[in-house]
């Protein structure tokens, strides 16, 4: 009954980081950004609120950066062939992103690993994202989960 | 003493919770003011055990008693394990998915541990299924018949599964959220402090699989 899974893949991608963007945070993107999400803290909507609160401009919501985190990463050659989804991304935030800052994105493959559920076996390739702003501070972590299912 | 413990639940180490082990001691006294009694949890993680996470100092501020175990992915489902020890961490590869079953039952007990097939009754993944397809699984005794996390006809396969083999019957949440946790438990005759005396009270039989409710004194609103 037991059964190997066959989800070899590119081991070589460990290790080895991708660069994206650069992305302008514009105050077009953060209003539309916060509109969307039902965001209604002035701090993310008026330059004098945020003032008020001690920051230099408008602030982005945390989970502005999923939005860059979907730049092209390499093909990991992965063997299990499946229907793909999104299996998720977990954001967490290290400092505020601001109107005016830019981005940029550094990626690194952090896991490829299978778990089973009622639907299947599933190989789950989990991608690591860290953003900086332009003076090189790391503003947030994301994680991103690709799922893969027989 | 009786000791009541929900003896499946995950926390952000398993890949889909987003429940921190804190959030559901919190939560559990909330249980408690509302007239449910509810005494600890077992960690019980996807595919990983780690040997070194210490939760007493939670478990003595909230008064609630932490335990851990696994959920670990096998060729015939899920299965909880109870009281793992280096020795079986050794001889088991946790996150091979696929793992035979039956050898996981035999290598726990060899090491002093205890497996308890997760949610028998769940379509597609659990032991039911198995066993429709001619499967025998002598070295089970004892299978999670209430999983607050299952379908209500899941739960009635499991059900319908103790009735017919005899097997005895256990209860867990299978919380993945905070406010999830405590939803069934399992009311055990013993005193329940450690990993070992839950292993002990499983072989005993001395245990009952209920949902929270059952346990408040009084009808709660």
């Amino acid at each position: 009954m037991p059964t190997q899974i066959d989800y070899e893949y590119d081991h070589s991608l460990y290790g080895v980081e991708h660069e994206s963007g650069p992305f302008p945070v514009t105050e077009e993107i953060v209003e539309t950004y916060t509109r969307s999400v039902g965001e209604d803290n002035p701090i993310f909507t008026d330059r004098e609120s945020a003032r008020a609160a001690g920051y230099s401009n408008v602030v982005a919501p945390p989970t502005l950066c999923a939005l860059f985190e979907r730049g092209e990463l390499p093909d990991i050659k992965l063997q299990f062939k499946g229907r793909q989804f999104h299996g998720g991304q977990r954001v967490e935030p290290r400092a505020p992103i601001m109107v005016g800052d830019t981005l940029t994105a550094s990626s690194h493959l952090k896991d490829v690993y299978t778990k089973t559920g009622r639907s299947g076996t599933m190989v789950h390739v989990v991608w690591e994202t860290t953003f900086r702003n332009q003076d090189g501070a790391v503003v947030a972590d994301v994680q991103r989960s690709q799922v893969v299912r027989e | 003493m009786t000791t009541y413990l929900d003896l499946h639940c995950h926390s952000v180490a398993s890949d889909d919770s987003r429940a921190t082990v804190e959030q559901y001691l919190k939560w559990i006294n909330v249980l408690r003011k509302r007239g449910f009694t509810i005494d600890g949890i077992v960690l019980t993680e996807h595919r990983q055990f780690d040997f070194d996470v210490d939760y007493s100092q939670l478990a003595s501020e909230y008064g609630v008693i932490v335990l851990k175990g696994a959920e670990l992915d096998t060729c015939f489902g899920h299965m909880l394990v109870y009281n793992i020890t280096p020795g079986l961490a050794k001889d088991v590869d946790f996150g091979d998915v696929k793992m035979d079953g039956r050898e996981l039952i035999k290598a726990a007990r060899h090491h002093g541990g205890f497996v308890v097939p997760a949610h028998p009754g769940r379509f597609g993944i659990g032991l039911v299924e198995y066993m429709g397809q001619g499967e025998e699984f002598p070295g089970v005794s004892v299978v999670e018949r209430v999983n607050a996390g299952s379908k209500p006809e899941e739960n009635e396969r499991a059900d319908e599964l103790c009735r017919n083999t005899g097997y005895l019957g256990t209860a867990g949440s299978d919380a993945h959220l905070a406010s999830h946790i405590g939803r069934a438990v399992t009311e055990f005759k013993a005193t329940i402090r450690t990993e070992p005396e839950l292993v002990d009270a499983l072989l005993s039989g001395e245990f009952r699989p209920i949902y929270i409710e059952e346990t408040a004194a009084s009808p709660v609103a």
